[in-house]
């Protein structure tokens, strides 16, 4: 099949599946077969043009734009994710090359790794009495780990000819840091860090709703508004930015593919 | 000959440029990735054991030996990239303790950066062992060595747009750049289809005979032994490989392809290596 026959088909078939979902969607709720007072598609809709069409008010913390509780909620996340890769790739460089680290800090780093990052809310809030620093924080726990090891897994795996080269060249040690084990481990850190940021914007949500502001806070008291259209506007909107974060770096991970 | 010895007499010291003394290595434990200082007591594997070897300056020596004898292990030792257990490496006179620009490493994977273009593969190496030298100089000297060996053109490309002979050219000039006085190749051809090894051969030949450095190839190529070097060592089966031979490789320079495999020194020398070969690649493979 032709290449721009077959991707407009997809797109028509994309498009033809979103008119279906939304009108079944319609059908459904207006006849009441899920439960009563189910929002309809057609209500959603009105409402994601009504808050998009103003998303930066602000009316106090109980009512803020869209687009203002999204950008309160990216902040936390990209201050939060931007320390934790700071801490990550140093850390993970060193668990890579070193044994000696490896061994001592590998136990927390499987230890903590499982945890859900929501059970250090009330440890970043005991200690830092705030909660906007508590949310960077849950967010920074939340990131470290993916980063850490992938980091810690491309040293670990780096093609030792690099090595060798570098190392018969006479390479300080810095050097062959600098430039040969970074810029050789930049797919496995890309790798980790979409990882990271991925858990991370699916943290924020649930993080906000205990800590006021913020998207996850939007959802948190549309639902006390018992106002689900409105909470389903949150959900397109967090699964469309969450989509946008990913594919950026999907286009760094192309740019620093170096595979054949 | 003549060659040979006119270029022992135009030297003016009076040790070899490179001497191995009862060289032994055993390993005791596998690495993943290389620690920068490691050492075991355990027990291990010797690769192998009382290497002892005298390679002049300026000849081009071939170390040939059935696969897993330990000749990628004797060659990452003259590199300075493992230390030996036992034994020491002099060159010029002086034991070395480790990896130096005084010699060249080619691998057999070519080993380029990926994420460098082919120019800045040979300034990686020039940084490093010239840090004091402008951009400038770095530049023009990674470009005369790229077009040494023919590939100025394409000095913005990167390694996987690159052939594997050209890949392979791109290390051997890398290699050169930084004015080795020793070349150690671990195999260089060894992945590369019979033209363009045939191609590489010549093409190495012309450099060795214009830029003045003694080689120590690792080959498991009877005929690339015989058409390149000086001498050709022949080691024993693993573990624990000797030395078993020298042979003198006593023909004509410039050596054509063609002509030399019609020559009778060539063809009871390469008897002689594959009667050995056959005998220690039987002793490996009757052992499993």
């Amino acid at each position: 099949m032709n290449k721009a026959i077959s991707t407009r088909l997809t797109f028509a078939v994309a498009i033809l599946s979103l008119l279906i979902f939304i009108i079944l969607w319609q059908v459904i709720a207006q006849q009441g077969l899920l439960v009563k007072n189910f929002p309809g598609s057609f209500k959603t809709i009105g409402s994601l043009i009504w808050w998009v069409s103003d998303p930066f008010f602000d009316n106090g913390p109980n009512d803020l734009g869209i687009g203002t509780n999204l950008l309160i909620s990216l902040r936390r996340v990209l201050i939060g994710y931007s320390l934790a890769v700071l801490v990550a790739i140093p850390l993970g460089v060193l668990m890579g090359m070193s044994k000696l680290a490896q061994s001592s800090l590998n136990p927390y780093v499987q230890l903590l790794k499982p945890v859900s990052p929501l059970a250090w809310l009330p440890v970043g809030l005991f200690v830092f009495r705030n909660s906007e620093i508590t949310g960077i924080f849950v967010i920074f726990i939340t990131s470290i780990w993916p980063t850490l090891i992938n980091t810690a897994f491309g040293v670990a795996s780096i093609n030792p000819d690099y090595l060798r080269v570098s190392k018969s060249l006479g390479a300080s040690k810095s050097i062959t840091i600098r430039r040969v084990i970074l810029p050789a481990i930049m797919p496995n850190i890309l790798a980790g860090m979409r990882i990271s940021m991925g858990t991370a914007w699916l943290v924020i949500v649930a993080a906000e709703m205990l800590l006021g502001t913020g998207i996850g806070y939007f959802i948190w008291n549309e639902w006390n508004n018992l106002s689900l259209e409105n909470i389903f506007v949150a959900i397109i909107i967090i699964g469309f930015t969450g989509f946008i974060l990913d594919q950026f770096f999907g286009f760094l991970q192309d740019k620093f593919d170096y595979s054949i | 000959m003549n060659k040979k010895s006119s270029k022992i007499s135009t030297s003016n010291e009076n040790y070899s440029h490179l001497e191995l003394v009862n060289l032994g290595k055993i390993f005791f434990k596998e690495k993943k990735f290389i620690d920068f200082r490691s050492k075991g007591n355990r027990s291990g594997f010797e690769a192998i054991k009382d290497i002892n070897l005298k390679i002049e300056k300026n000849t081009f020596v071939s170390i040939i030996g059935p696969s897993g004898c330990g000749k990628s292990t004797l060659l990452n030792l003259i590199a300075g990239l493992q230390a030996p257990t036992s034994g020491k490496i002099i060159i010029d006179g002086q034991a070395i303790k480790g990896p130096g620009p005084d010699r060249g490493v080619i691998f057999q994977n070519y080993a380029l950066m990926p994420w460098l273009t082919t120019i800045q593969n040979i300034e990686f190496a020039l940084n490093t062992v010239f840090p004091a030298k402008t951009k400038a100089d770095v530049k023009e000297r990674a470009r005369k060595y790229l077009r040494m060996v023919g590939l100025e053109k394409a000095s913005n490309k990167f390694p996987k747009e690159l052939s594997g002979g050209m890949k392979q050219r791109v290390a051997i000039a890398r290699a050169l750049s930084i004015n080795p006085n020793m070349l150690l190749m671990d195999e260089p051809f060894g992945a590369l289809d019979a033209l363009t090894r045939s191609y590489l051969q010549d093409e190495l030949l012309s450099i060795w005979r214009k830029n003045k450095v003694t080689v120590v190839l690792i080959t498991h190529s009877i005929e690339e032994a015989l058409l390149l070097s000086d001498k050709i060592v022949l080691m024993s089966s693993g573990p624990s490989a000797i030395i078993s031979e020298e042979i003198s490789v006593d023909l004509e320079r410039p050596r054509d392809r063609e002509k030399i495999e019609q020559d009778p020194t060539y063809l009871k020398i390469k008897m002689r290596l594959e009667k050995h070969l056959l005998r220690e690649t039987r002793a490996v493979e009757e052992v499993t």
